[in-house]
């Protein structure tokens, strides 16, 4: 069913499901897996019949972070630079119009929440063990967390995760911002679903059609895109998508 | 005092072995701020008052100079902070509160204006509505209250609250003295900026840091299960 080394892939009723795939690693992020989101991404992207995305980890956690095995390496900055906008899987999930559920548990740390934080909708099983512990290892977030994290809360709870690197778990993580639902580890795979088929189900259309799940894009790039604008230019967004989309 | 702290502060930036700066008050009060600037008579002779005053308030100023320290700032709020109190506080990186502590930014019973960051600092730290009733009611919060808000990110027994500092402080200073400066800086900046441009700023400061010692010992020590030994380059 997958074409990915990485990652599982499938679809069906509207919502394309992305799985994290390597479970002995407790799905730690490396560079075959950063080539096969970005594929999984533009595929999504590209496909009328998906209107919503969830991504989720196989086994026992969702991701550790990145494998440092892989990344540790350093080329010249120069090339790094190039690579790094050559592939920028980052940026195509943060560009994604259609809405993202991200269903993490286990462990969550560094590149895993920085995943989460960029999509949409995130939850987490109870069980679940968040952390930023780039700064410990001499390093910052790469995927955008130094900017997503202090956008859920503030820069001063951002800071404290980013600075200490301390774990802290699902309750503290729903205060911070960081998710709006906590579920019993049991029950997180269905409730992941059954908010990614409310999102493309919202406009009534039938599930399937490319038509369907038109809200959850529009009410994604007002909501995000008004972030960066003033409230009168914010305003105005609004007022355009709604005549598109009331 | 507003000299002695921006001088205080000018030797820290100096100082290239200060990895971290912890704030705060001697006593039972952090700093309630009562030293507000009055609008002076004026002579009428060769300066506006509106020119005389703007220079009292530049001189009385310290929350720049806090918050444009590049290493991490913890400000531990040993007691009250109140006016011009909390609007320093609100220029460091990190709070941290003893129990008994309250926070407003204007003297209940006293309209004043804040001139030292407050009315800027406030509403990005807790939102636009918390902080317009602090700043509008003279309202005074808890600190259970301030916690909830994000306002401080600790609260402590007063009698801890050095304790926990010192703690927080450690851990700050076991990760990595220029990725902790650089996650400030992305954090600081990126804050002004759209994502997308955020997103480059913070790509750009973690590739420049690929080329440090602290990111390669970081490595290492995480595959031979040591804590690392950062030299800070």
């Amino acid at each position: 069913m997958s074409a990915y080394a990485t990652l599982l892939f499938e679809k069906g009723d509207g919502v394309a499901q992305i799985s994290l795939n390597r479970p002995h690693a407790l799905n730690a992020y490396n560079i075959q897996m950063r080539d096969d989101f970005a594929e999984a991404l533009a595929a999504v992207a590209e496909d009328g019949e998906i209107g919503a995305l969830l991504i989720t980890g196989q086994g026992r956690a969702f991701c550790a972070g990145a494998d440092l095995s892989e990344f540790g390496a350093a080329p010249s900055q120069v090339i790094a630079r190039q690579v790094r906008w050559q592939r920028d899987v980052w940026g195509q999930l943060n560009n994604l119009t259609k809405p993202v559920v991200t269903a993490v548990h286990g462990y969550c740390i560094g590149s895993g929440l920085e995943i989460a934080l960029l999509s949409d909708l995130r939850l987490a099983a109870a069980d679940t063990v968040f952390a930023m512990p780039e700064v410990h290892l001499g390093m910052i977030p790469a995927a955008g967390g130094s900017q997503t994290l202090p956008r859920n809360r503030n820069a001063a709870a951002a800071l404290d995760l980013l600075l200490t690197g301390r774990r802290i778990g699902a309750e503290e993580a729903l205060e911070l911002g960081l998710i709006t639902r906590i579920t019993p580890r049991s029950e997180l795979l269905g409730a992941a679903w059954d908010l990614a088929l409310n999102l493309v189900n919202q406009s009534g259309a039938p599930a399937g059609l490319a038509t369907n799940g038109r809200i959850g894009p529009a009410i994604k790039s007002a909501l995000r895109g008004g972030l960066d604008l003033t409230l009168p230019e914010g305003l105005e967004l609004e007022r355009r998508l709604a005549l598109i989309n009331l | 005092m507003a000299e002695e702290f921006r001088d205080a502060c000018r030797r820290i930036d100096e100082d290239e072995q200060a990895g971290l700066v912890v704030v705060t008050g001697a006593g039972d009060c952090f700093s309630v701020g009562r030293q507000s600037p009055e609008r002076g008579a004026g002579t009428g002779q060769d300066e506006p008052p509106t020119e005389q005053l703007r220079a009292r308030l530049s001189r009385l100023r310290v929350a720049d100079a806090l918050a444009n320290l590049t290493i991490p700032t913890l400000v531990a709020l040993n007691g009250d902070a109140i006016g011009h109190g909390l609007e320093l506080a609100l220029a460091g990186d990190l709070r941290i509160a003893a129990a008994p502590a309250r926070f407003g930014l204007a003297e209940p019973g006293r309209s004043s204006f804040p001139w030292d960051g407050g009315t800027q600092r406030l509403p990005r730290l807790i939102g636009p509505a918390w902080a317009l009733d602090l700043a509008l009611t003279g309202r005074l919060v808890d600190a259970a209250t301030a916690l909830r808000l994000g306002l401080v990110n600790r609260v402590a027994p007063a009698a801890q609250l050095s304790e926990e500092t010192a703690r927080l402080a450690q851990t700050i200073l076991a990760g990595g003295p220029v990725a902790a400066r650089y996650a400030k800086e992305a954090v600081g900046q990126g804050m002004d900026l759209s994502l997308a441009q955020g997103l480059r700023l913070e790509a750009d400061l973690s590739i420049i840091l690929q080329s440090t010692a602290d990111r390669a010992e970081g490595i290492a020590s995480f595959r031979e299960k040591r804590p690392p030994r950062f030299g800070g380059s």
